[in-house]
């Protein structure tokens, strides 16, 4: 992936690192809080979800999280943004680590399914729920979209002339791979999404590149599965 | 003797014919209609009511009390039919995956020799999307969490569409294409469309047509 266009978006999300400074007492409630929210709506469903879910998981009281939210719903706002946030810095990081597009796109996706079998319930919130809350939440979450998509086009310099996908492609594909979450959220087997790992490669480098290329990622991922399935599953990430 | 036949129904004869808006009510007091209509024309209206109450209100606030209003009959009715709301959406869900399923079916086979089908079905199915959004979203929306049954529909429309779609493409894969590719594409085109609506772009959907059938129809695997 083009080191300047991940740079470019490393700059549009201002999320500070908890590493660089010690959260005070407040900020770790608050904090609490706001994967207490993901965590219930993740769970029980944003229609189901309640104030005092959201406590029993984070341990705080009523007034504390009145101090933090004007509500329920902005508890969750924020909380959507923040974590949206860091996961797409995460995912950032690991495809810089690669020295090529193709490299970078199957780190990027390793580090969301390793997210995704790790937290399923943060990310049932992040990626189903947040459709049926919608407003604050779900702009962030296109916002997200865009991002990813202007990623994954930073190929497009690499491709010939007249060789271009069409301009939607980048929304496109970030589509299917949140659907296949989604579809493996929704039946509580997160296992599938490693079974797909090769057919969403295959979908995001024949969707840019040519049908050699997405042959050749496929068959890159179903070797990297066979070899570290067990850790890839097992690691938290 | 008299000979004794079935008699086919005129098409467009019935109460309910397709095409035809449901009346909002059927007409009070002694009327002599079957209650076997009535209950059925009920039914009906319940479904258009599912599906535009949730355009309306969204999966958050979407209550069988407002589905039971749009559709002029009693919540006591509503639960002679429905177990609750989620039965309700799902049979409505069923409902509009067959009506979509038909649209492209019924477009394809009216082609000319020679037309894209892929591009022909895209059109279809976002002509249906554009000129009834609500039905677009219902579709197109990943399901809430107390309702599994509906993220199957989903899956099986997914399946039905992706099967369409290995239909109508050109390519002869040697048996080398991804099983489970084209429900990544079908997937992925549900979603697309489903930001589209939501951000109120309905008008525009049938101009995503080409752009979604060269992005479906690229050679995905190799000569």
């Amino acid at each position: 992936m083009r080191q300047e266009a991940c740079a470019a978006a490393r700059e549009a999300l201002p999320v500070e690192s908890s590493e660089t400074n010690s959260p005070t007492p407040d900020a770790t409630i608050r904090e609490g809080e706001m994967e207490g929210v993901l965590h219930v709506v993740g769970k029980l469903g944003y229609r189901a979800a309640s104030v005092r879910a959201v406590l029993e998981y984070s341990g705080g009281h009523r007034k504390q999280f009145y101090d933090h939210f004007d509500s329920l719903e902005d508890c969750f706002a924020q909380a959507y943004a923040t974590w949206i946030d860091r996961l797409g810095i995460s995912l950032l990081e690991a495809a810089v680590t690669e020295s090529d597009w193709r490299s970078s796109v199957r780190s990027g996706l390793t580090q969301l399914l390793q997210f995704v079998s790790a937290r399923p319930d943060i990310a049932r919130a992040l990626f189903i729920e947040v459709q049926i809350a919608g407003g604050a939440a779900l702009a962030k979450h296109d916002e997200a979209v865009d991002r990813l998509a202007g990623l994954l086009d930073s190929v497009r310099g690499e491709i010939p002339p007249g060789g271009e996908p069409p301009g939607q492609t980048g929304i496109f594909v970030i589509g299917g791979i949140e659907a296949c979450i989604c579809d493996a959220l929704a039946a509580e087997e997160t296992s599938r999404l490693w079974n797909a790992l090769p057919e969403l490669m295959h979908l995001v480098v024949g969707s840019y590149l040519d049908s050699e290329s997405a042959e050749e990622a496929f068959e890159e991922a179903r070797a990297m599965l066979e070899r570290d399935r067990a850790r890839l599953e097992g690691d938290p990430g | 003797m008299t000979e004794l036949r079935l008699v086919e129904p005129e098409a467009d004869d019935g109460p309910f014919s397709a095409g035809t808006p449901l009346p909002l009510r059927l007409p009070r007091g002694r009327h002599g209609i079957p209650a076997g209509v009535v209950t059925e024309h009920q039914r009906l209206r319940l479904l258009a009511a599912m599906t535009a109450a949730l355009g309306e209100y969204g999966y958050a606030n979407v209550t069988a009390t407002q589905v039971s209003e749009l559709a002029n009959v009693s919540t006591s009715t509503f639960y002679k039919h429905f177990g609750n709301l989620w039965d309700c959406l799902l049979a409505a869900y069923v409902a509009a995956a067959d009506r979509l399923c038909t649209v492209i079916e019924t477009r394809c086979a009216e082609l000319e020799p020679g037309a894209d089908p892929v591009l022909a079905g895209i059109e279809a199915g976002l002509g249906l999307f554009s000129a009834e959004p609500e039905l677009g979203l219902l579709l197109s929306a990943q399901a809430p969490r107390e309702s599994p049954a509906i993220s199957a529909a989903r899956r099986l429309l997914v399946s039905r569409l992706a099967e369409m779609l290995r239909r109508a493409g050109p390519e002869d894969d040697g048996g080398r294409r991804p099983v489970g590719l084209d429900e990544r594409l079908i997937d992925a085109s549900l979603t697309f469309l489903h930001a589209q609506i939501a951000r109120d772009a309905t008008d525009g959907l049938p101009a995503h047509a080409a752009e979604l059938a060269a992005i479906l129809g690229r050679p995905r695997v190799a000569a």
